[in-house]
């Protein structure tokens, strides 16, 4: 087993006791401690997880989107889009993982992290260009990965994998057009063919 | 060939020949890497392959220097219109070499939302290579694959 210079539980304790009411729901799963907050108080929390002596995450390690409206192929619990916040305490040696719900499913808005950690910028660039959701406060809200006028957000659930449309080169206008697709949806996920306790595993 | 002129150092020839000969000994690719297909190009081109045995060692940046693009990696929608342009400036006579899977037909991404399935719906393309990569080999024999489809054409004789 892995031994920590914190371990998860001690930083639960002091995460708990700086975020106070905040606090909305935090449990230690695989050595990894997870805190949710509601979408009103995030930078709040965020600013006290940074400036709490018995916190200092100084860094963002990373920030990302969720979908949640086929979670585990199920029907959706809850609301559909979630921010996910890694914060890393280099002086103090622990890690927790921020988790935030948007209050709208159709129009999901949270709060940008830019003024609290420099990192966030093209995160929640990322975040916005592939889930759609905006984040307030941030300077420069442009995608960043998918093409320019690109139309939609690829990794929500209901995008299809192979898009919209397509791109080709058209002799007549000398240039490259989008065109809409030609090819047909395929099942392209493989299917997992294994007998019960094969190898040991299950 | 007359029996004194070639004493005297001179061969008699044909035109497309010395043309071809000079074409397929001096191909100047544009450097355009993509992904990891690049690594293998860098390869070909480093010290165990020699890509220079062949005579295309000179990569080069900027497209009017070059007569040969070897399109290595995925191409991606928001590539593609950059991709045309680097080709467009390309001095004629051109030639296209799509390595790998994805520059191919997609490979790999073929069903994905933002990439081109295969490099030919942007260029005309010459040679390709299979793979996914493709060794340093493969990229070689696909130069010499190329050096005999230049051997081929004919500037002035007619077939």
């Amino acid at each position: 087993m892995t031994t920590y210079a914190v371990t998860p539980e001690a930083t639960k304790a002091s995460v708990e006791a700086a975020l106070g009411p905040l606090l909305k729901r935090s449990f230690i799963r695989l050595g990894e401690l997870t805190i949710f907050v509601d979408a009103a108080d995030y930078l709040q929390a965020a600013k006290i997880l940074r400036d709490d002596p018995g916190c200092r995450f100084e860094q963002l390690m990373d920030l990302c989107g969720v979908d949640y409206s086929t979670y585990k192929d199920e029907p959706q619990v809850g609301l559909r889009f979630c921010v996910v916040c890694h914060l890393l305490s280099v002086s103090l040696n622990q890690r927790v993982r921020l988790k935030v719900f948007a209050p709208d499913d159709n129009f999901p808005v949270v709060q940008s992290l830019c003024d609290i950690w420099n990192s966030a910028n093209w995160f929640e660039r990322e975040a916005f260009d592939l889930f759609g959701i905006v984040f307030e406060g941030h300077a420069d809200l442009r995608r960043i990965l998918t093409d320019y006028g690109f139309i939609g957000h690829p990794f929500r659930k209901d995008f299809p994998v192979s898009g919209h449309v397509e791109m080709r080169y058209d002799a007549e206008q000398k240039r490259v057009v989008y065109q809409p697709v030609t090819i047909e949806p395929r099942e392209i996920t493989p299917r997992i063919i294994r007998e019960e306790n094969y190898g040991g595993v299950h | 060939m007359i029996e004194g002129v070639l004493k005297e150092g001179f061969i008699t020839t044909t035109y497309d020949t010395v043309m071809n000969w000079a074409k397929t000994g001096s191909l100047w690719p544009a450097t355009f890497g993509l992904a990891c297909c690049a690594v293998e190009m860098m390869q070909s081109a480093a010290a165990r392959y020699d890509i220079s045995r062949f005579g295309a060692e000179v990569f080069r940046a900027s497209p009017r220097q070059a007569d040969l693009i070897i399109v290595a990696g995925t191409l991606c929608n928001k590539m593609a219109p950059a991709f045309r342009k680097v080709y467009d400036q390309i001095a004629e006579p051109r030639w296209v070499i799509s390595m790998g899977s994805c520059a191919n037909g997609g490979g790999y991404y073929h069903y994905s939302y933002s990439v081109v399935r295969g490099c030919d719906r942007i260029v005309p393309v010459d040679i390709y290579v299979p793979g996914c990569p493709p060794t340093a080999e493969a990229l070689l024999y696909g130069i010499i694959q190329l050096q005999h489809k230049i051997r081929r054409t004919q500037t002035i004789a007619r077939t």
